[in-house]
């Protein structure tokens, strides 16, 4: 539709808001309630503009203007909020005369007239939309006289947003944002005219999705706890990077000041995250400045550590692996650590002719499926998806993009000025088709009040299911070539497994293979065993769904795909832990478990690269203090096979290096130039091996699709978790670090042991008791919270990087109320 | 003082012998709510010819031939709103009716309610039918006590009586009705507000498009109309659309229930034609003003006020004149102001109740209405204001005019604008003098 702004004339589809054209035009109008990726709603009234259009007489004709003959242009009595306004044939947009001058003067003044002004004391001070467009749309006066509304200005909306009422000017995004973006509808307006505020229910904010309403609130009213008060903007260093808490792969901007990150924020990946991220993300940065990171490299002298320099570790590292045969020594990363390290890795494992390379945590399962695997805007635009897992907590992003499809609106096209600021499709209060989405897990998961169908299938079942599944799809079928074969039949222990009726189970099946994009997202729970996982592939194929594979880690899908791993089953990183005889472990803290312990310092030689002084680090010979995930150039693959690229931020992390510079300083003592000594090095290596260039990939990253078979699969440890009292769940919160995070640790209460009533009556447990037990041999220490959602008999424990998803043996003789009393801020 | 005094007696229509009361004729009577009184007065048959002689087609095809236009204050088309639903497509279709009626002035429905609630059922089945909608709302304003009790009692009646149910008054056609109370919001009177606040939302306008008949209550093809504009259907259906078309103007047809408040000796609602002058509702039906009066709100207190003279007093009350003269008819509600009254002041109040009624979602109200223009009010009443005050007065409202999300911010604004341009010298007298130009305030007791 052709429409002239200005002086500008350009075509636009249907359905294009008229803000969008302005823009898409160079023009400029300003503009605080509409955002991208939610419903317009004509709020705010500052991007007003004159608008007309021609109109057609009754036989269809244009109505002509009598002196220039052209079609006569009737504007709309009133000024029209471009936002909420459709273009249409031949309008005609006016934001620049003096009457439109005259009404955004008039609302900038009536937007400030009761905002405090304090910008001198404001962290939004300098990135302020506010500030903004008061200085370019303003007179710069205020004629109003009177005092101000007086509000709460310090309002904890939860432990990490702070809400200051004052500043607010009610452009109802952060309301909106809730109830269209997750769907919690947590937040709304109370009381109404000029004394309306924000404000929530009791339980505070209760989603895995509650900063990303700092980064939309326009004004310094709702702001990121964690940094208030910490920094002027222009101040911030801005460092894109990718969030490395998940498999999902969602950009992030690291804001950091005099070496210190000070809070991270959402950034653009239309095809990953949009904007949002989880809350994990981007609270979970605190532990990288706490008190006791190591700073320098230790070396054990008369059985103390003591500071050292680079080089002097790695002489010892060399001459202590020196005596060693090289298939006596191990090497496990971390399953976040980025490919360039992963190409360092295997450089050093070569180097010193050893099989024993693995990354940890790594499931029974592959996350690299043979067929390519959905990609999130395959998922956001399924008509029917099935998760079996806990997505919320496992890849936090899928989940709102889970929520994307349920909305049933697909992803806008780019504008020449970004994403659409106003997307007429989507509605204020939407409905979610709830009916498209099926939801399974042992236990009751967030997303289930999303969804149209759920089971809750005994833990450890997942085999079983799929395999109850793929029965019901093998009778349809059979029912669909001949109309008289038998109905479904299921006997008693498959149905148990379904953990749903047949009738659900059997629309489940059906609703997947009619659906013209199916999608089964698979879970940590079904990776747990390769018979699951197997049968989770099967039952795919059969109803013709990709499947999403949710890996453990940031990295596990590229580690997996290059091939970090061990020349045979027995050297994976279990197996090296109990025959190496010496061992490099980056930021793996196995010592968790007595036993292991036990074994490890039976070790000739133990070297640890990791941030802190762990369990396993204070029996290390060499201690290597390692770069957090913030400070790390490279690259890592998200949970659909898309590299995305890692920048280091401007932080101060003492020596710390990544495991390129252990490598690169390794080979130096080696006196040997290893493949992956730089960043730099290891991208020669990874533009061979894949045929892309992680130094150029662009805004969005980019899709892996290998044209000839699929990556060669790991060989895999076979002793696989089987059984056990203990549910290993995935988490959002890493709860590693959640100790050293103590805004999240408060708005957590701590790690968390989950245990129906009746079992903890049994065994003596209060709610909010701290307790202490070895599961699975690793010693926890966690806080009891009674869940009557719990399933009998079973207790729930999120995961660790050494303790993973999916069932472990707990032994009830070594729960102990907890000496120590963990800590719990606020 | 006037028989209606004593604040027991209902307003009703007090009428002229050269009309005939149509939509009051049980109004004020005792006992006329129930449904036996009202199946004794003829009651539902009009509804039965619709449902019985008639398809949906002709029933929209009459109200629209009656020219019926919608009584809730914008005049839309009746019978043209209703050609808007949607096809039948096995969606739910719903008829709400919109019984908040909060505008100061406005109190036509209020009676209706209280004493003749079977009227509206009746006009409910009618149009339910037209529609084909099964399930309407009575959206009734919280205040209403009475007239919400009445209602629910008569729609348990006349569903035990099959009047409603699955077969509405013996018919295959099925009707039910839900009575719910509004919780004391002007706004949700706006079509939007009301549909979200019937939803459980918060009582805030929604964007049209989608308009009602497109997707409305839940998404559902929804028709709203006023109290009165069902009324009325009743009568249409049971005399014809010719009947109804025979009264009135070129531009406004039938009869209307016009409401007479402020200082007249017989303030109430009166049932006359329209297009019938203000002279002759303020002198012939009410007795005309106490005292001396100095200008008029034509429709409701969010209708621009008018001066005291002729060519006002004698404009035909129908929607197209009052539109072209600058203001509206709105709801019909004459409000009187006498000459000792204090235009400051009693804008004053208008800007009050606008003011707390905004429902704060958009800027201009927000800010404009709901929050300054009060505070300069009080500046000028305090004895406090200047000249600049009062420019900056008018051009602060200017900025609200047509920038707002729905009308309630010019429903504040075009009345003072109004105000400032007939009565400007009350304005100056204070801001120049420090005291109002005049100081009575002692009606209630006159
Ligand atoms: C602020 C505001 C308040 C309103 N209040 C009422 C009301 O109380 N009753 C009513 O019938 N219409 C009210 N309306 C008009 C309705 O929006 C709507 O136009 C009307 O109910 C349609 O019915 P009708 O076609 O029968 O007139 C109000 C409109 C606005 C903008
Ligand atoms: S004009 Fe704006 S603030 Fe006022 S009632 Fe309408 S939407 Fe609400
Ligand atoms: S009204 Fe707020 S952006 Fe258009």
């Amino acid at each position: 539709m052709k429409v002239t702004i200005n002086d500008v004339s350009m075509d636009f589809a249907p359905g294009t808001s008229v803000i969008d054209a302005v823009f898409a035009a160079g023009y400029d109008v300003p503009y605080f309630c509409s955002q991208e990726y939610m419903s317009p709603i004509g709020a705010c009234r500052m991007c007003l503009a004159r608008v007309g259009a021609p109109r057609k007489d009754r036989e269809g004709n244009w109505i002509l203007d009598e002196e220039t003959g052209e079609p006569k242009i009737f504007y709309f009595p009133n000024m029209m909020a471009t936002c909420t306004t459709q273009v249409m044939e031949g309008m005609v947009v006016d934001t620049l005369s003096d009457d439109v001058k005259r009404v955004q003067n008039g609302m900038v003044e009536f937007t400030l007239i009761n905002h405090p002004l304090d910008c001198p004391v404001c962290d939004k001070g300098g990135a302020c939309e506010l500030q903004d467009r008061a200085y370019e749309y303003g007179t710069g006066e205020s004629r109003f006289v009177f005092d101000k509304r007086h509000q709460e200005k310090h309002h904890p909306l939860s432990e990490v947003i702070t809400l200051d009422r004052e500043r607010c000017i009610h452009c109802k995004r952060c309301v909106r944002y809730f109830e269209e973006v997750p769907g919690d509808g947590v937040l709304d307006f109370i009381e109404r005219g000029g004394h309306t505020y924000i404000g929530t229910l009791e339980d505070g904010l209760p989603s895995n999705f509650t900063g990303n309403i700092t980064d939309i609130c326009p004004v310094g009213a709702l702001l990121d706890t964690t940094s208030r008060f910490r920094g002027r903007n222009w101040e911030y260093d801005h460092t894109r990077s990718t969030g490395m808490d998940d498999a999902g792969g969602s950009a992030i901007v690291i804001d950091a000041r005099t070496g210190r990150i000070e809070r991270i924020k959402g950034a653009l990946n239309p095809e990953v995250n949009k904007t949002w991220i989880d809350d994990g993300t981007r609270f979970g940065h605190e532990y990288v400045d706490a008190d006791d990171r190591l700073r320098s490299p230790l070396v054990r002298k008369d059985g103390e550590l003591v500071p050292a320099t680079w080089e002097e570790a790695a002489q010892v590292v060399r001459d202590r692996l020196g005596g060693l045969s090289g298939k006596d020594i191990g090497i496990a990363l971390r399953a976040d650590a980025t490919l360039e390290e992963g190409v360092a890795a295997k450089a050093l494992a070569e180097a010193l002719g050893t099989g024993q390379l693995d990354h940890a945590p790594r499931p029974a399962a592959s996350v690299v499926p043979q067929q390519a695997p959905a990609t999130l805007t395959d998922l956001a635009t399924a008509d029917a998806i099935f998760v079996v897992g806990d997505v919320t907590e496992e890849v936090p992003i899928a989940d709102l993009r889970i929520k994307d499809a349920l909305k049933g609106v697909t992803p806008p096209e780019m504008m020449a000025h970004g994403v659409p600021i106003a997307d007429l499709r989507l509605k204020e209060h939407p409905v979610f088709h709830r009916e498209r989405l099926s939801v399974a897990a042992p236990y009751r998961v967030d997303l289930m009040k999303h969804a149209g169908r759920t089971a809750s299938y005994p833990a450890g079942g997942e085999a079983a299911l799929f395999a109850a599944l793929q029965a019901i799809a093998e009778a349809q079928d059979a029912k669909a070539e001949d109309a008289e074969a038998a109905a479904v039949q299921l006997d008693d222990g498959q149905r148990a497994a379904l953990g749903m009726s047949l009738a659900d189970a059997e629309a489940l099946v059906r609703g997947l293979r009619e659906a013209d994009n199916a999608v089964v997202v698979i879970g940590g729970f079904v990776l747990a065993t390769r018979a699951a996982a197997a049968a989770a592939a099967t039952f795919a194929k059969a109803v013709g769904a990709k499947q999403l594979i949710l890996g453990p880690m940031a990295n596990s899908y590229g580690l997996e795909l290059l091939h970090v791993g061990p020349s045979h089953d027995r050297y994976a990183y279990p197996g090296m832990l109990e025959g190496a005889r010496a061992l490099i472990l980056s930021n793996l803290d196995p010592a968790q478990d007595p036993d292991v312990r036990a074994t490890l310092e039976q070790k000739d030689f133990l070297v640890v690269h990791d941030l802190f002084l762990t369990e396993t680090a204070k029996i290390a010979d060499v201690v290597l203090p390692a770069r957090s995930v913030y400070e790390r150039d490279g690259t890592t693959v998200n949970l659909e096979g898309r590299f995305l690229p890692l920048q280091a931020a401007p932080v101060d992390a003492g020596e710390s290096e990544d495991f390129v510079g252990v490598v690169g300083a390794l080979g130096d003592a080696l006196g040997q130039r290893l493949e992956g000594r730089s960043v730099r090095s290891a991208r020669r290596v990874l533009r061979k091996r894949f045929e892309l260039d992680p130094a150029e990939l662009g805004p969005s990253g980019e899709l892996y699709r290998p044209k000839g078979r699929p990556a060669p699969r790991v060989s895999i440890r076979s002793d696989e978790a089987v059984g056990g009292n203990v549910l290993v769940t995935p988490s959002m919160l890493r709860v590693e670090y959640l100790e050293r995070n103590p805004h999240l640790l408060a708005l957590s209460g701590g790690s968390r042991l989950r245990v129906n009533p009746a079992d903890a009556a049994q065994h003596g447990l209060g709610d909010g008791e701290a307790v202490s037990l070895r599961v699975g041999g690793v010693v926890r220490r966690a806080r009891v919270r009674l869940d009557a959602g719990v399933p009998a008999g079973l207790m729930l424990l999120p995961t660790l990087p050494e303790q993973p998803v999916g069932l472990a043996h707990a032994d009830l003789a070594t729960l102990t109320r907890d000496e120590r009393e963990l800590e719990v801020a606020g | 003082m006037s028989d209606v005094a004593d604040a027991t007696t209902p307003i009703t229509s007090r009428h002229d012998p050269r009309y005939e009361v149509v939509m009051y004729r049980h109004v004020g009577i005792d006992g006329a709510w129930t449904l036996d009184y009202y199946r004794g007065h003829g009651g539902y048959a009009s509804a039965r010819k619709a449902l019985t002689t008639m398809t949906p087609a002709q029933v929209i095809d009459e109200v629209k031939a009656s020219k019926l236009r919608g009584r809730g204050g914008a005049g839309f088309p009746t019978g043209v709103k209703w050609s808007f639903m949607p096809p039948v497509d096995g969606r739910q279709r719903l008829l709400v009716v919109n019984a908040d009626e909060s505008e100061p002035g406005s109190f036509k429905d209020r009676y209706i309610m209280e004493d003749d609630p079977h009227q509206l059922i009746e006009g409910i089945i009618i149009g339910c039918y037209a529609i084909q909608a099964t399930k309407a709302f009575i959206y009734i304003r919280g205040e209403y006590g009475l007239g919400y009790r009445r209602l629910v009692q008569a729609v348990e009646e006349a569903r035990a009586a099959g009047i409603l149910g699955k077969n509405a008054l013996g018919s295959d056609v099925e009707v039910d009705i839900t009575v719910h109370r509004g919780a004391g919001a002007y706004i949700c009177g706006e079509e939007t507000a009301l549909m979200n606040s019937l939803e459980g939302l918060r009582g805030n306008p929604r964007l049209k498009p989608p308009f009602p008949a497109q997707a409305g209550v839940y998404g559902l093809p929804t028709t709203i109309n006023n109290v009165t504009t069902m009324t009325s259907v009743v009568h249409i259906i049971e005399r014809g659309a010719d009947w109804f078309a025979s009264m009135g103007t070129e531009d406004s047809k039938g009869t209307k229930l016009y409401q007479i408040s402020g200082t007249v000796v017989r303030p109430g609602v009166y049932e006359l034609p329209m297009g019938a002058t203000f002279r002759e509702l303020i002198y012939d039906l009410a007795g005309g003003p106490k005292g001396e009066a100095k200008g008029f709100f034509p429709g409701g207190s969010s209708t621009p006020p008018f001066p005291w003279r002729d060519e006002f007093l004698d404009m035909p009350m129908d929607y197209g004149t009052l539109a072209n003269s600058g203001s509206m008819l709105g709801t019909g509600g004459v409000i009187v102001i006498p000459k000792e009254k204090d235009i400051v002041d009693a804008m004053y109040n208008v800007v009050r109740f606008y003011a707390h009624e905004s429902c704060g979602k958009c800027t201009p109200c927000r800010e404009g209405i709901s929050t300054w223009l009060p505070k300069m009010y009080q500046k000028l009443l305090a004895g406090l204001g200047t000249r600049e005050d009062l420019d900056l007065m008018e051009d602060m409202v200017r900025n609200t005019r047509g920038t707002a999300f729905c009308p309630l911010a010019d429903a504040c604004a075009m009345p003072v604008q109004a105000s400032f341009k007939w009565f400007r010298d009350e304005y100056e007298y204070l801001v120049d003098h420090g005291t109002p130009m005049y100081t009575k305030n002692d009606w209630w007791e006159a």
